[in-house]
């Protein structure tokens, strides 16, 4: 999964002479809370909410006024991403800064821009249900093959995989299949008898 | 007093001798019914027609159907659901499939053409199929045909839904709908098939807030589902003020039953059956459409149905069953013992984390009940 598979591409921007009180209306506008600054087609800046909640606080030394203006509150020093960057280099860079947005470049000019909600996104789609399923979950050990021999498990009884989630965990990796019956526990039971440790479905706590 | 709408004709949607959805479920329950020394009349439906299915299902997909029924390979059938091992298809299954339709559809009719008020499908209640793709054990909706037709003269419907999957097919026919409000309880789909049913799915356009859905969790006992079904159902039901009630009643959200992992007992099915009823009394005059659905424990749905039966025709529900009964189906019993209509009392030991569960399905439900406030008032 790209940066650009996930970025919003319809980029709402503003100039470094917009005035804070133009700023704020756009965010509320559109229910947004990072705009890119370009001037003369380059990117120059980013401002966001909390810029301007900063700038206008009571609390600050020397508080803005609604027709201060956006070059004086903004950040200039700006990360970005490249729109075939990996998801995970976008969100690691967003998660060790701790920011809420890259703007994404192709050159200078701005094609797009990723926000913590993208990614939230992308978060829900690598683990939602799109196709009607069941789930089954696997704790495989951390060795060739281990994969390979669950799928083929599950494909001898004809029965299709919509999605895989597998995450490390302990030396071990946890495995969560969507496939497409209602007989999970049926599925499962044929799991464990080839040896697979199946996180879920567990066993009934009582006796039937 | 009940319609009953059963025909012989039901047995042929039968998908495999090793297929849970059996046709010898429903036939296990009024063989005891009548075991027990009641006389069923039933009404034997027509099988709905094409242009009924075509209320509900895309062209293309019954054109499907059709051909596979008729012998026809198709390259696609499985991205349509269909020649899965959960939704196998054979030659005339087109027809056994619109046969369960029509029993749903006459149940219905009786219905919109005021000559019942309460009215038993002992069938149907295939509420995985969407209106263009088949999916658990489901090929064409029953009920959202039913539904259609109800709407169609003039009667809103409040669908409830009591299977342990979420009814999602039905859901899906109707999510923009403003006539039709579904509610479906079940084992969360975090856990169990289909895997949607999440609170925040509340319907689209003029149909929001009118698709609800209460997920709960694995091993949700009795007393917590009836508590919480006791917390959303009758207000949302007021809320929205329907003509009719048209029931999904599934019997496998029974703690006996292999393919879920909620743990009803037949008490809690008397309860809920009768607390339904008395929702179609306070809300619809009485006006109710109940179908079968899932229940994969022969053993449990069997009795669940009885009790079904029994309560929508007032009739008192007995502690034995007959040895007779017993003795006739004890080989497809596998050795289960039914001398007794309800469940052992207690049924199961305490569960250890019983307490967390019902906290939790509390504040599930309280959530999805915030979340429904704006819609209500």
């Amino acid at each position: 999964m790209f940066v650009r598979d996930i970025m919003t591409t319809a980029v709402i921007t503003v100039a470094p002479d917009a005035t804070l009180e133009q700023v704020c209306e756009i965010m509320h506008a559109r229910n947004i809370r990072h705009l890119p600054v370009v001037e003369g087609g380059r990117l120059v800046g980013v401002i966001t909410d909390r810029d301007v909640h900063s700038a206008t606080s009571a609390l600050c030394l020397t508080p803005s006024q609604p027709k201060g203006l956006v070059r004086e509150a903004m950040a200039k020093e700006v990360k970005t991403a490249h729109a075939l960057d990996p998801v995970e280099d976008a969100a690691r860079t967003m998660r060790s800064l701790k920011i809420g947005c890259l703007p994404v470049l192709d050159g200078e000019t701005l094609v797009g821009i990723i926000t913590g909600i993208d990614l939230l996104d992308a978060l829900l789609r690598l683990t939602g249900v799109d196709q009607p399923s069941g789930r089954i979950e696997v704790r495989l050990p951390d060795r060739p093959g281990g994969l390979a021999r669950l799928t083929a498990l599950i494909a001898d009884r004809l029965l299709n995989v919509h999605s895989i989630l597998t995450y490390p965990e302990g030396g071990q990796v946890r495995t969560v299949l969507r496939v497409n019956t209602l007989e999970t526990r049926h599925l499962a039971e044929a799991l464990r008898g080839a040896g697979f440790e199946v996180l879920w479905p567990v066993d009934k706590p009582w006796r039937s | 007093m009940a319609e009953l709408i059963y025909g012989p004709s039901y047995r042929a949607y039968d998908l495999g001798p090793e297929h849970p959805f059996s046709p010898e479920r429903q036939e296990m329950a009024l063989d005891l019914v009548a075991a027990l020394g009641h006389t069923v009349q039933r009404i034997e439906p027509e099988p709905a027609t094409r242009e009924e299915i075509l209320t509900v299902h895309d062209e293309g997909y019954v054109r499907a159907v059709e051909a596979l029924s008729a012998g026809e390979p198709l390259d696609d059938a499985a991205a349509l659901g269909l020649g899965t091992p959960d939704t196998p298809v054979f030659p005339g299954i087109d027809l056994a499939v619109r046969s369960l339709v029509g029993g749903t559809l006459t149940g219905a009719r009786l219905v919109s053409e005021g000559r019942a008020t309460r009215v038993l499908q002992f069938g149907g209640g295939l509420h995985h199929a969407h209106p263009a793709r088949a999916s658990g054990f489901c090929v064409y909706n029953d009920l959202a045909v039913a539904i259609k037709h109800l709407t169609a003269n003039g009667l809103w419907v409040s669908y409830i839904d009591i299977d342990v999957h979420h009814g999602d097919g039905v859901q899906a026919a109707f999510y923009k709908d403003d006539k039709v409000q579904t509610i479906s309880l079940h084992e969360s789909g975090q856990y169990l098939f289909p895997g949607t049913g999440a609170i925040h799915e509340l319907g689209d356009g003029m149909g929001r807030g009118l698709k609800i859905n209460l997920p709960l969790e694995p091993f949700t006992d009795a007393q917590s589902y009836l508590e919480v079904f006791e917390m959303l159902v009758p207000r949302a039901v007021e809320a929205f003020g329907p003509h009719v009630l048209v029931v999904q009643a599934g019997a496998d959200a029974h703690f006996d039953d292999p393919l879920a992992d909620l743990a009803l007992t037949t008490q809690a099915y008397e309860k809920l059956y009768r607390r339904i009823l008395d929702l179609a009394d306070q809300f619809t005059e009485g006006r109710v459409l109940v179908t079968l659905g899932g229940g994969y424990s022969l053993h449990a749905a069997a009795r669940v149905w009885t009790i079904l039966y029994l309560v929508m025709n007032d009739l008192p529900v007995p502690g034995a069953i007959p040895k007779a009964w017993a003795a006739k189906w004890a080989e497809r019993l596998g050795g289960k013992t039914a001398a007794t209509l309800h469940d052992a009392d207690p049924p199961y030991e305490r569960l250890p984390n019983r307490d967390e569960i019902a906290q939790r399905n509390q504040v599930v439900a309280k959530r999805l009940i915030d979340a429904l406030m704006p819609y209500w008032f």
